[in-house]
This record gives structure tokens, C-alpha cells and sequence, in this order.
């Protein structure tokens, strides 16, 4: 290992920004916080984007790394123990000092402190600590904090940080437990959830005390709510509801099972870890326990995990972990370790894209995972995004009367999305909608049009057959962020690979006779 | 045969609001009347033929008694909506305005949900316009600190938003003096600690003093950040050019290269 002694603050930011890049979560969404009138800085729920780097990437916070020096031996991380590169640590102050004066220029919406582990978790957990206790009480900083927590730390440790960070977060890195262990031999499935678990517990007692009602939280609520209530009374809009019914059975057992399995990790693995949290007295001038919440992030492509289980796992964290976001990182591999894929000709970009808009899904549209997906069918179409490939399995429900149709059923159709959906329920309040006015409007038709229904007629005369409709979906270029192209490797191919992941025949076919 | 009015106005909030207040008075009827701003470089557009042209002067009361009535007939929401519109660099916004409120004084509050109505539609759009690029500002506006210790930034927005950023920079940094200055308007919003923000009009200025590159360490450090941040196997000028226009670069720190 090489430790410089005495280097420059640039030479340090070079290396610890460079081994911080991996980590995807750069937001500073989640909490509204007015400036104070004394100190400095205010946060906006929505999040601010304060550039973007070559890479297309939003830059919203100061995201580094405390140190790159690390006991662990990750197989997927440059920072790994076994890997010769140079290593360097910053000081509280250093960390507070780059914060503070990126923040009076307007740089950042403020810091994101992850970390390798320097001498053990406690160690490298109460220096960041200290970092985060200086830069609110000393510096006075009110801007938006996300503190990443390392497996393995104290709990006495995640409790104190909590009162200081906006967001905290423990990187899950891999779906599964054994491939967790394969991979990161030094992090343990119970190591990551149990702090996971505990930051949960907290904030709910945290918001009880303060009276606050999670807004999100709600959301779901009234999504599941939604879906059961239309369910039981299940006559007047008939078919959509027999859709739902048959869903509910099959969601019900396929999210019970992923819920109590990762919560059976949690408990098996370590069963007073529910029971005793620590609690303090919450420190002067600060009443909110993690206020923004918590999220993750899964590595995607390093190992054989189908997207179904990928997905299954999301769903669980955001029902029963209350999770804000679950990040998906396109692996690259930057060791060139023999042992894992390579990523020679690009990491899985597609793959990823796929997943974002799958948890989108999830988060918004009151999709559940065992509608898009199956164990029998277990990965994203590569051609067709998850929600018209949805659709087109499910062409019974469709066309739907936009004049008519509840927001939720509006939310299913392929093209119109969350603000479409709120636009053209507040419109047909007024008048009687036509294709025109959708238009004007901003709906975008391209997909939508195969989909519904204006005061009962379709735009123009569309056969409602599955093959006619693919074929012009696919005709519609989807729209994929710049610089993903179709023909990339969606999965990594790797000599013993036996998940049966290929295009749906039926599609390539049309593919060729298309061409 | 009685000749169309056009109502020709300053082009602020006040000058249209003013315009709209005259013509509503002056009971030629709303089919007869139009209301025309100057545009920002303070020409007015093609003369019209068969048309009486009124010079409208800024009139606060006037403008006020509109403000007001808006507030409380309409609603505090359709009131910010007309206000950004009419800080949009849209032409033709005056006229656009009048006939939204003459709608909005007929409707009422729900207004605003009349999607499907060509005037409220532009009106939606033009304020998603003006707020997109506030929102977008908020975030790449870069401040440069002078060696006395004052933060200066230079922006050039495509509409008039320099009064909807200021406030969110007062409030997050009220211990600071900083001054925004808007490169094509000529006007800058000024800040001291304690008091409250203003904005000032300096047609003649010299803004070379807020241009070029200062000798600050932290501009390096920041430029260094910058430029690791990003993940070689994944450059994507595209993405970036998308999520961040070029327009707005030429303003940006990191951006800047000796």
C-alpha cells in the first residue's frame, strides 16, 4: 500500500472524487428545509442539479470518499485491500472547509461522505461523525447531507450520524446474499440490513414524536388501497378489475414470499436486531431523525441474478424497509478481475435503463413485479420498454376512454405518464377531451394512440391484434438516453451462463421481416 | 367604423398590468382592444393599419388595483402563473395576458384546469417556460468571489427571471453580499446581510468586471472535482448536452478553460 504523507488538498480531491465516482445516488431531493437566517444554506424537496459531468451524469452534491484506504476486499471495488493504488484520507476540517466554499459558490447542494473502511467500521464511522458534527454545529451548514453507513458499524455509531445527515444509506451491492459473499467476502447480508432495518425503526418513532406524516408513504398506501378496494367491488369497470383480482392472488404470494425471505434473512441471522435499537436525546437545534429517508444501490451485471429477482428485491425494500429510492449500477470492471464478467465492450447501459424504468413502475404507477415479470420469464424485453410490453400482454383492458378511465388505468397506458395523467384529469373537468386537445396539451400520442380512446373513437382505425401493434410500437423509436444503443450487450456473456435470457422470438422474427 | 385600439405598454408587470387596467376602462369592448409591450430591445413591432395607437404610462395604482383584483377573484396560483408570463420573452404576452384575465375574472379560480383552452394552454405552457429555466438556474448559476469578498455571477437567461432566482439565493445565503447580474438585460439583483435584496438597472455597465477568470483556489479544486466525477467507460457528450443546454455554459466555471 502507498501512503503519501503531507499531499496537496488538490491531489487528495483528485483521488477521492475519482474513487468516489462509482456510487450512483447524487440526490439532494427528499427534504424542504428554509435557511435558518444565521447560517447557510436552505434544501428543496425537489432536489437540485448543479451541473453534469462528461458522462451525462447529474452532479448535485460534493460526492467523495472520506479515505480510498480500505481493509476489505471487495472483488468489483478499485479501492479493494488487494489492489496497489494510491491511497489517501482527508481530515474533518478538509472535508468541512471544500463543503463550505463549493456551497458559497453555488457548486453543490451540499455533501455526500462515503467511505473505504480505514482500521475497522467504528473508526472510519466516527471520523466521518466528527466530520458531520463540525460542518452543522461549528460551521453552521444547513444544506442537504447524505452520509453513506458501513456494514458492520456500531449501532450506537448510525444513531448519533442520523441526527446529522439528511439521507443515510447502506449499499446492498448485490441482489443476493450468496452472491454477496462470493464477491464481497467481508460483508455479511445481516451486516447491511441490520442498520438498514434500525435507520427505519428510528425514523418512523422519530416522525410519530414529531407528528409528521410521510407523504410518499401515503402514496403507496393509497395505491394498495386503490387495488384492493377495486378488487372487492369488482363489477362496474368490469374487465380492469378482474384483471386486478387475478393479480392480487398472484402479487400476493409472490410478494409475501420475497418479503418474508429478506426479512427472514434479517431475523434468522441476527434475532435481537429488531428488538433493541439505541435511542439519544436528539442533539441541540436538531429534531429530525434522517429526514430524507434512505436508499441503495445493487451493482447490476456482475452477477447471474435475473431481473425478476433484482426487481423482487426493490419491491421489498420499498414495501417493508420503506426504502426512498433503490439506485442500479451498471457494473464496469475496473479491476479486470478474471472472474467476473468483462466489460470490454461497454458496461450493461441498457440493462440498467431497463431497471429504472421498471422501478419507476414500482414507485409511481402502482405497478407490482409479478405483473411485468415471471420466473419463467425473467428478464425485460430488450426492444420494448416494461409498461408496453405490459400492455401488449395485456390488450384486453385496452382501448381505454380517456374521458372516462381513472387515473390509475390512465397511468397504465404505454406513452402517458405521471404528469399526463394529472393534466388530462384536471382537462376533462372542463370539457370533453378530443385527440386535438391532447396534442395541444403536450400527451405525447406516439404510443398512446394505440391504446385509447377519444368520446369512444380511436384516432384513426387500429386493429386491436397483439402482432399489428408490436410491430408499430417497434416502428416508434424508443426513446433511450443518448448514447444507449439497442444492439449493446444487454447481459455479459460469461462461458457457464444458463439463464435463459433471449429477445421474444416472436419479436425477432418481426424484426426480420421488417428489415 | 371604429378603429381597433392597441394599447401599447412598458414591458414590465406593471406596464401591462396598467395597459390591461386602461383598456378594460376604456369601454371599447374586448374584441376591439389589444395590448402590445415593447419588446426588449424597446422597439415596437410593425406598425398596424387601421389601428389607433395608445401610449400607455406606468401606472402604480392602476397596476396594483389589477394585482388585487386578480388575488381575489381569481387565486393566488393564476396571479404568480400571469406574473411569469409576463416575465417570459414571449411577444404578443400582454395581449395573451388580457384575455386570460378576461376568462379567469369570467371562470374564476378553476381557470387553471382549462387545459383544453388554447389561451389557458399558452399561458400553462409559457409558465412551465419561465419556470424550467428558473429551476435550471438555481442550480448553475456560479458565483466567483472578489477579493473583497463579495460573490458576483453573470447570467444570461432567455426570460426575465433574475427577480424569481434572487430570493432562493437570499434566503440560502443570507450572511453573504452577493450581486446577480443578468447580461442581457442590464440588470442586477444585489444582496447584503440583514437587508433585503434589490434589483437595479445599470444601462451603461461594464460587465468585463464580472467576466473573466479570478485567481480562487476553490475554482481549481472544483474544476479538478469535475473532471474526475465522471466514468470514462461511460462518456456521453449527448446525455450531457441534453441535461445541461450549451447555452447556459459560457456562464459555468467549470466550463472555462485558460
Amino acid at each position: 500500500m502507498i501512503i503519501q504523507e503531507g499531499m496537496s488538498i488538490q491531489r487528495k480531491l483528485e483521488i477521492l472524487s475519482d474513487a468516489a465516482k462509482f456510487d450512483v445516488a447524487c440526490t439532494s431531493s427528499g427534504v424542504d428545509r428554509k435557511g435558518n437566517g444565521s447560517g447557510i444554506g436552505n434544501s428543496l424537496a425537489c432536489g437540485i442539479c448543479h451541473t453534469f459531468s462528461a458522462d451525462g451524469r447529474c452532479i448535485s452534491l460534493l460526492k467523495i470518499l472520506f479515505t480510498n484506504e480500505c481493509i476489505f476486499d471487495c472483488k468489483y471495488c478499485i479501492n479493494r485491500s488487494s489492489n496497489d493504488v494510491v491511497r489517501a484520507s482527508f481530515t474533518p476540517t478538509e472535508v468541512c472547509e471544500l463543503t463550505m466554499e463549493f456551497y458559497r459558490r453555488n457548486y453543490i447542494e451540499g455533501l455526500f461522505l462515503s467511505s473505504g473502511i480505514m482500521v475497522s467500521p467504528n473508526h472510519t464511522m466516527e471520523l466521518i461523525f466528527e466530520a458531520l458534527r463540525m460542518l452543522r454545529e461549528e460551521y453552521h451548514f444547513n444544506g442537504y447531507i447524505h452520509c453513506k453507513a458501513i456494514p458492520g458499524t456500531d449501532p450506537v455509531l448510525v444513531e448519533a450520524i442520523g441526527w446529522y445527515a439528511d439521507r443515510m444509506s447502506v449499499n446492498l451491492e448485490l441482489p443476493t446474499a450468496s452472491s454477496l459473499k462470493q464477491l464481497a467476502p467481508h460483508k455479511s447480508r445481516k451486516n447491511i440490513l441490520k442498520p438498514i432495518r434500525q435507520i427505519q425503526l428510528r425514523r418512523e418513532n422519530n416522525n410519530e414524536y414529531l407528528g409528521i406524516y410521510d407523504g410518499r408513504q401515503n402514496e403507496r398506501n393509497q395505491v394498495k388501497n386503490l387495488i384492493l378496494r377495486d378488487s372487492n367491488s369488482g363489477s362496474n369497470n368490469s374487465i380492469y378489475n378482474k384483471i386486478l383480482n387475478s393479480y392480487n392472488s398472484k402479487l400476493n404470494q409472490a410478494s409475501e414470499y420475497n418479503s418474508v425471505r429478506l426479512d427472514n434473512e434479517l431475523n434468522v441471522a441476527s434475532p435481537e436486531s429488531t428488538n433493541v435499537i439505541p435511542f439519544s436525546k436528539s442533539p441541540k437545534g436538531r429534531s429530525r431523525y434522517v429526514p430524507a429517508g434512505q436508499s441503495t444501490q445493487m451493482i447490476i451485471g456482475a452477477t447471474n441474478e435475473s431481473d425478476y429477482h433484482i426487481m423482487s428485491v426493490s419491491e421489498t425494500l420499498y414495501d417493508n424497509f420503506d426504502l426512498k429510492r433503490v439506485f442500479y449500477s451498471a457494473f464496469v470492471n475496473v479491476n479486470n478481475d478474471s472472474n467476473l464478467p468483462s466489460t470490454v465492450s461497454g458496461p450493461p447501459l441498457l440493462r440498467e435503463h431497463r431497471l429504472y424504468q421498471a422501478d419507476w413502475l414500482l414507485r409511481f404507477y402502482g405497478f407490482k413485479i409479478a405483473e411485468l415479470l415471471t420466473e419463467k420469464n425473467p428478464n425485460f424485453n430488450v426492444l420494448l420498454d416494461p409498461k408496453c410490453d405490459w400492455a401488449l400482454r395485456h390488450l384486453e383492458i385496452f382501448p381505454v376512454e380517456v374521458n372516462k378511465a381513472d387515473y390509475y388505468t390512465l397511468l397504465r397506458v404505454p406513452g402517458i405518464g405521471v404528469n399526463s395523467a394529472r393534466r388530462i384529469t384536471t382537462a376533462r373537468k372542463t370539457a370533453v377531451l378530443d385527440f386535438k386537445d391532447l396534442k395541444a396539451m403536450g400527451i405525447v400520442l406516439k404510443r398512446a394512440v394505440y391504446f385509447i380512446t377519444c368520446g369512444g373513437k380511436m384516432m384513426y382505425p387500429i386493429k386491436l391484434n397483439e402482432d399489428f401493434i408490436t410491430r408499430e410500437l417497434l416502428s416508434v423509436k424508443d426513446r433511450l438516453p443518448f448514447g444507449i444503443e439497442k444492439d449493446i450487450t444487454y447481459k455479459q456473456l460469461s462461458l457457464f451462463d444458463d439463464v435463459s435470457f433471449k429477445p421474444d422470438d416472436r419479436l425477432v422474427h418481426q424484426q426480420i421481416s421488417l428489415a | 367604423m371604429n378603429n381597433f385600439k392597441i394599447y401599447q405598454c412598458e414591458n414590465s408587470i406593471d406596464g401591462i398590468f396598467t395597459a390591461i387596467y386602461q383598456a378594460w376602462d376604456s369601454g371599447y369592448g374586448h374584441a376591439n382592444v389589444k395590448i402590445e409591450e415593447q419588446s426588449e430591445t424597446n422597439n415596437y413591432s410593425n406598425i398596424e393599419l387601421f389601428s389607433d395607437y395608445i401610449l400607455v404610462k406606468t401606472n402604480l395604482e392602476q397596476a396594483l388595483m389589477v394585482s388585487k383584483s386578480i388575488k381575489a377573484k381569481i387565486s393566488l396560483e393564476a396571479y404568480e402563473m400571469v406574473c411569469r408570463v409576463a416575465l417570459s420573452d414571449y411577444k404578443g404576452k400582454g395581449d395573451l395576458i388580457y384575455r386570460f384575465l378576461i376568462l379567469g375574472f369570467h371562470i374564476g379560480s378553476k381557470i387553471v384546469g382549462h387545459l383544453s383552452n388554447k389561451v389557458v394552454n399558452s399561458v400553462f405552457k409559457l409558465n412551465r417556460y419561465v419556470n424550467g429555466e428558473t429551476h435550471h438556474l438555481l442550480g448553475f448559476i456560479r458565483f466567483s468571489e472578489r477579493e473583497n469578498g463579495i460573490l458576483t455571477s453573470i447570467i444570461h437567461p432567455k426570460n426575465n427571471v433574475l427577480s424569481l432566482v434572487t430570493p432562493h439565493f437570499a434566503d440560502r445565503l443570507p450572511n453573504e453580499r452577493f450581486v446577480i447580474f443578468d447580461g442581457n438585460r442590464n440588470i442586477c439583483s444585489l444582496h447584503l446581510p440583514g437587508k433585503p435584496w434589490v434589483i437595479a438597472e445599470f444601462p451603461d455597465i461594464d460587465t468585463s468586471d464580472f467576466e473573466g477568470i479570478v485567481d480562487d483556489e476553490y475554482e481549481n479544486l472544483w474544476k479538478i472535482f469535475f473532471d474526475n466525477i465522471a466514468i470514462k467507460e461511460r462518456i456521453n457528450p449527448k446525455l450531457q448536452r441534453n441535461n445541461l443546454p450549451i447555452r447556459f455554459r459560457k456562464d459555468m466555471t467549470e466550463f472555462e478553460y485558460v
